[in-house]
């Protein structure tokens, strides 16, 4: 039986698509069957994270309009045998998204055995959004410790716990998970940035994983590489947590603490 | 002494709206002398209380439309009793014509008041506590028992709309007729409406608005002060920044006056 889990925030450029790129990345390492799609019609992305822009034939588009078989469109990862990329239509828009064809690609997704199947949501509430969260049993809301990321993530909170099948059905809502991203240990000592509990207090959920701001990311972004990939990166390792986490482990948070530095280090001024 | 002046002292009156607390009465019957034995007893029971109290009379439980006449010897025996009919309540179409043969005004369905009135029976009876009355409703009124036809609504009405989730940023919640009690936060951008009181056990970041039908004796409570608006009776007051005294504290907020109030709750 298939999950659903779909990436939102409310807010723009906070991390979506990273995440849905390297926790897709993260379950398919552990053995998992997982196809991840990509619902930001127009303004598409998760190809170009996921490294394979270039093999884009049939999109997610021309799946619902029938135009091609949905194995036609799925793009094998090249380095994770067990992932699979749905690309979303770059010249086409949210319009072209009817809540029929999603369900029936979603099923016949299911139907093919896999374990996890990865919304990449837009950002904003509008049809591209609604229609990413709308069939989801569990939600991974990222969230930058920042006011305006917050606000639009309790709206998009909001929305899950109303707006889904699983809320209208009555069967328990949508799971949420909140993922906090760009986090910087720092900025918090320093009373800059929201810290971990700030958040939590305000959207009252505790979260998956913590996400530090890194460079990796871009370099990442850059190399067609997701960032988990990258074993030299502490985001990698951080959503690697993250992905224990969703998979029931218990693991502790790390990189929220500033890192102490070393007696040389303060010495020569590291 | 300038005209305007002079306009101002020769006013004979002013003319003022606000919200009215109004008894009202169902008939079931229009015979004049089963209305007056009934009303009789209950005013004996609490004179105070009933003489010469302002009453609408609901029609809506009749089985046939009163004649002019019919109804003149009803409210004739009302008065008797020692109440007085000021309006007939809107409700069957017929209403209209028999209050102005009446000339007496109609008045608006007006919502069943968020707690039960108080209703009195002619022999004493055992105390039964209902749902939702205040325990300290008025000191010295007898208690409140559910039984009889006039005044007391037929099925008794949940206490509150109770939310016991975070409300968030975009959502609205609104309780008709009733108060609302949220067991959880609210969040900033959210907006908590009741036409009785507003009750928030937790932080309340957004907007909350009680009496929203005009009840300015309804308030708004919460457990942690950071509201970005409160309002009772379309009274309101934006908060730019949290008073010092009110941050984050249980406060409370009332009209005293047509002026909003707030303060901390103990």
């Amino acid at each position: 039986m298939a999950e659903i889990i779909v990436v939102t925030s409310g807010k723009g450029g906070v991390g979506k698509t990273t995440t849905s790129a390297s926790i897709a990345c993260g379950l398919a390492r552990r053995g998992k069957r997982v196809a991840v799609i990509d619902f930001d019609i127009g303004l598409r992305n998760l190809d170009l994270i996921m490294g394979c822009e270039r093999r884009v034939v049939y999109d997610f588009v021309n799946v619902i309009h029938g135009e091609c078989t949905l194995k036609q469109a799925l793009i094998r990862d090249k380095r994770l045998d067990s992932l699979y990329v749905l690309a979303a239509s770059q010249t086409r828009d949210k319009d072209a998204l009817t809540a029929d064809g999603v369900q029936r690609v979603l099923q016949e997704l299911t139907d093919d055995g896999f374990d996890f199947i990865l919304c990449d949501s837009p950002a904003g509430i509008e049809k591209g959004a609604h229609l990413a969260m709308y069939f989801a049993d569990r939600a991974i809301v990222v969230v930058n410790p920042e006011v305006s990321s917050v606000r639009d993530s309790d709206r998009i909170l909001g929305l899950l716990a109303s707006k889904t099948k699983r809320a209208e059905n009555g069967h328990g809502g949508v799971r949420e998970h909140l993922l906090l991203t760009r986090y910087s240990p720092r900025r918090v000592a320093t009373g800059e940035m929201m810290s971990v509990a700030d958040v939590k207090e305000i959207l009252g959920l505790d979260v998956v994983g913590v996400i530090p701001e890194s460079a990796d990311v871009l370099t990442a972004s850059n190399a067609g590489m997701p960032v988990i990939l990258n074993e030299q990166s502490i985001v990698a390792r951080a959503y690697e947590d993250a992905v224990g986490r969703l998979l029931g482990e218990t693991i502790p948070l790390r990189y929220i603490e500033e890192p102490k530095k070393g007696f040389f280090a303060r010495l020569f001024g590291g | 002494m300038s005209r305007a002046a002079a306009a101002t002292e020769d006013i004979a009156l002013e003319i003022r709206f606000g919200p009215l607390d109004l008894a009202q009465v169902r008939l079931r019957t229009l015979d004049p002398g089963a209305v007056l034995d009934e009303l009789t007893g209950r005013v004996a029971t609490a004179p105070r209380f009933f003489d010469r109290t302002a009453v609408g009379l609901d029609l809506s439980l009749l089985d046939k439309e009163p004649q002019p006449d019919e109804l003149r010897a009803v409210v004739e025996a009302i008065r008797r009793a020692g109440m007085l009919p000021v309006g007939l309540v809107n409700g069957p179409p017929y209403v209209e014509a028999v209050a102005r043969a009446l000339e007496l005004p109609t008045l608006a369905q007006f919502r069943p008041p968020t707690r039960p009135p108080p209703v009195l029976q002619a022999a004493p009876a055992a105390p039964a506590a209902l749902p939702g009355a205040p325990s300290g409703a008025s000191a010295g009124a007898p208690l409140p028992t559910p039984s009889a036809p006039v005044s007391a609504p037929s099925q008794p009405e949940p206490p509150a709309l109770l939310h016991h989730q975070p409300v968030r940023s975009g959502q609205r919640l609104y309780a008709r007729n009733k108060d609302l009690v949220v067991t959880a936060a609210v969040g900033a951008g959210a907006e908590v409406m009741a036409d009785g009181c507003v009750h928030v056990y937790g932080p309340l970041r957004g907007r909350a608005m009680a009496g929203a039908h005009g009840d300015a004796t309804a308030r708004v409570f919460c457990q942690e002060f950071r509201a970005e608006l409160v309002s009772v009776a379309g009274v309101f007051r934006v908060f730019e920044t949290l008073p010092a005294e009110l941050a984050g504290r249980p406060v409370q907020a009332w009209l005293e006056e047509n002026d909003l109030r707030l303060a901390p709750i103990g």
